[in-house]
């Protein structure tokens, strides 16, 4: 795989500030490189560089390096990006090993229990359903206890207002037979009083015919 | 000399500014071989974090779910929705596998995000994700190209190479040709990315050190997960398209 994809050894990125070189084998080429007027100075010239400058001197190396044929770049830092070895099968076991384990400790163990929970809830809804027949019965026994309920009141109230209407009947009869003799009694005795009036009244005219005469026909 | 020193001065500025330390690996030696030991420090934090997670919230499941144990069986919830929609009605033995992958992906990304891994100094190179190096990605692209091929061939037996004439035999190369590209692709383009976005935000904060670098780091956290998921999307597919039967 490895040889297949990319070669190994080969450098493709080269950024590090750690990649200073402070072997003296790089330095050796660099008036081959692009630095060939500095290396003209005269050794006391050199000698009264500063430390900062020689540091930036070997800086200067390595710029120039990294620009260098890559068999240069090699020789000081192999960043390798595809850079394939041992780690590959190891990860591959330790992924092994955790798939395995994480399937014993969580995948298998929670799936079964979240299914099971599943089941049994499905089961409980289930249940309730066949409970809701039950519930359709009793409200139906419920309904027939009403109906007999209201029938034996209806009944019953019949039975009252019968009751109630034969006594009122009864006592309208009686306070009717009560009028109706009252009602002849007075009749009669008005009867008897018209006939007294009129009696009383026939001895009263002749005495005022005998008045009314005396004042329209003038005393002669 | 004046205008030479000013020239080193402002090329040393450039290499500090530049000093992100790409492609360079703090090595141990097992048996021989080399290994990249920040990836693999890295990565057994990774694991910790999410072990230790789970043990401690599912330890004792609830029928009512408390707050932890209610987040990780959304979490579980969501894998398995991811692996129902891209695998189809069997996904059930591809949950770990597709779960395993989202999660280490996703938790290493944000650890690289979000872990000051810098504080902890190495003799050479520095901790990141464990995302962020070749080696992972391509071991887990391959895990997933190992995983699709068991997925078919245990599914239809030798039949399944029967794909590769699918729907012409002229299409051969090209059929062959995608299982290379395949785990390529999921590759390089978790490395890239989870590369790229650790770069930026080194390159914006030496840059500008305050509130400038603070939205690509949130794009950052974003285009981590989002790798994360596409990553665990895709191998569900590749495993769901070759369990389907050709038509």
């Amino acid at each position: 795989m490895a040889n297949m994809i990319m070669g190994t050894s080969k450098p493709l990125i080269t950024l590090s500030s750690s990649s200073l070189p402070t072997n003296s084998k790089p330095k050796l080429q660099i008036p081959r490189l692009s630095f060939p007027k500095l290396l003209k100075i005269t050794k006391p010239q050199l000698l009264s560089l500063s430390t900062s400058t020689l540091k930036s001197l070997s800086l200067i190396a390595s710029t120039s390096l990294t620009f260098a044929p890559p068999s240069l770049a090699e020789e000081i830092e192999k960043a390798a990006l595809f850079d394939f070895n041992l780690t590959l099968p190891i990860i591959m076991v330790e992924f092994l090993v955790l798939m395995v384990a994480l399937d014993k400790i969580w995948f298998s163990p929670l799936g079964n229990f979240m299914d099971e929970r599943d089941a049994a809830i499905k089961e409980k809804l289930s249940s309730v359903k066949d409970t809701s027949e039950e519930v359709k019965q009793l409200e139906e026994q419920a309904a027939a206890v009403m109906r007999a309920a209201r029938a034996e009141i209806s009944a019953a109230l019949n039975k009252m207002k019968k009751e109630t209407q034969g006594e009122v009947e009864q006592k309208l009869a009686e306070g009717r037979k009560k009028i109706e003799v009252e009602l002849q009694e007075a009749l009669a005795k008005l009867d008897i009083q018209k006939e007294e009036t009129i009696k009383a009244l026939d001895s009263q005219i002749a005495a005022l015919s005998d008045e009314i005469v005396k004042k329209v026909l003038p005393v002669q | 000399m004046n205008v030479l020193s000013y020239s080193i001065n402002t090329l040393k500025g450039l290499y500090e500014i530049s000093g992100v330390e790409v492609g360079q690996h703090f090595y141990w030696k097992i048996g021989g071989f080399q290994v990249h030991a920040q990836v693999l420090i890295t990565s057994w934090v990774v694991i910790v974090i999410l072990l230790g997670s789970a043990i401690v919230t599912v330890r004792n499941p609830q029928t009512i779910p408390t707050d932890g144990q209610n987040f990780f069986e959304y979490i579980l919830e969501f894998i398995r929705d991811v692996s129902k929609t891209q695998i189809g009605e069997e996904y059930g033995p591809w949950v770990p596998f597709i779960g395993t992958l989202f999660l280490f992906i996703f938790v290493s990304n944000w650890s690289g995000a979000l872990l000051p891994w810098k504080i902890i100094e190495l003799p050479h190179g520095e901790l990141a994700a464990p995302t962020n190096d070749i080696n992972t990605t391509v071991a887990l692209a391959l895990l997933t190209s190992i995983a699709y091929f068991y997925a078919g061939l245990s599914k239809k037996g030798l039949g399944y190479f029967g794909k590769y004439i699918q729907p012409t035999p002229i299409l051969l190369p090209i059929n062959i040709l995608e299982d290379f590209t395949k785990p390529l692709s999921l590759s390089f383009r978790l490395f890239g990315n989870i590369l790229a976005d650790e770069l930026v935000v080194v390159v914006l904060v030496s840059l500008v050190p305050s509130v400038v670098p603070i939205p690509v780091m949130f794009l950052g956290l974003f285009t981590s997960g989002i790798q994360a998921l596409i990553f665990a999307t895709l191998a569900a597919a590749y495993i769901g398209e070759s369990m389907e039967g050709h038509h």
